[in-house]
């Protein structure tokens, strides 16, 4: 039985973790993440398509144009910024919820390891304890989503049939070896990816960490 | 998380570019045309072992600004939602 599935059987303290408020939490910060990260996405592809617009005109869209294979309907033009907005927000809304439910899972109960102090601060709500981040359990959920997100983008270029045509999506082979615009080019690619997230992961959880603990020493 | 993420984005993107110069690139070529097109965007900005420290400047401060914003984002998301639980709490209380 995994860490999460025990936190669903029994609905009692563990290891000094109130079960039912951290899988409240949970879903409340999964939902939270999700809009923060959907609204950011969606204006920085409005900006980003107004930018474009303004510094090249009529011949904008070279690059930024390629977004309409996975957001329908989206064009570099005025009317198209507000389809790539609803798109990204959908788009980053959804991986980063679903990013936030997966390091949950993965983290469950550990979360009480990673607090920085375990004495309650005297408002919890206006000055909350501090949270470090898990390094393992961030790159495996961000890691998952990431290889599995190129997976599907790529296996999309497949199945409309351009594969042949996508020369900007085979430039990942650059960064990623083996990678191609093909169904087990994807499944390598994935897999490479989740690696390189993975460990960008426990960079980022160990500088983040890092600060943190000297700033609050 | 304004420092750890312009401290990743900066490594990013130094490697971005340096993958690109490490390779074996028949004379005469350019070396990563696609994404020398950044210095449309960041001024200085180039294919060149140079570029890549500008590259890692860039990469820094994008990464610390977005992590900032995303932060504050994040921080502030939650102030209101607890903010109106609290306030509904205190209504069904009375």
């Amino acid at each position: 039985m995994g860490n999460y599935q025990k936190m669903q059987a029994a609905n009692q303290s563990i290891h000094g973790v109130n079960l039912k408020l951290l899988n409240a939490a949970i879903r409340f910060n999964a939902l939270m993440l999700g809009f923060t990260a959907g609204t950011l996405a969606a204006v920085v592809i409005y900006f980003a398509t107004h930018i474009s617009l303004a510094k090249w005109g009529d011949y904008s869209g070279n690059y930024l144009g390629l977004l309409a294979i996975f957001f329908p309907g989206y064009s570099v033009s005025e009317s198209g910024a507000w389809v790539g907005a609803f798109w990204a927000f959908v788009y980053a809304g959804t991986f980063s919820a679903l990013s936030y439910r997966l390091y949950g899972r993965v983290l469950g109960t550990r979360i009480a390891d990673i607090l920085l102090s375990t004495v309650p601060t005297e408002n919890p709500v206006l000055k909350p304890s501090v949270l470090r981040l898990h390094g393992v359990s961030l790159g495996a959920a961000i890691g998952v989503m990431a290889g599995l997100s190129l997976f599907f983008s790529t296996s999309w270029l497949v199945v409309r049939g351009t594969a042949d045509e996508s020369v900007h999506a085979a430039l990942f082979s650059n960064y990623i070896p083996g990678y191609s615009v093909s169904i087990p080019g994807a499944l390598l690619g994935a897999v490479e990816l989740f690696l390189m997230v993975f460990v960008a992961c426990l960079l980022l959880a160990s500088v983040y960490n890092k600060i943190v603990e000297v700033r609050h020493q | 998380m304004t420092v750890a993420a312009g401290v990743l984005c900066s490594i990013l993107l130094f490697l971005a570019t340096a993958v690109l110069l490490l390779q074996n690139v028949p004379e005469g070529y350019p070396v990563g045309p696609h994404l020398a097109t950044l210095g449309d965007y960041l001024p200085g900005y180039e294919v060149t072992w140079r570029g890549s420290l500008y590259g890692a400047l860039y990469g820094f401060l994008i990464g610390a600004i977005g992590g900032f914003v995303t932060a504050v984002y994040w921080n502030l998301t939650h102030y209101i939602a607890l903010g109106v639980m609290l306030i509904s709490s205190a209504e069904l209380a009375d």
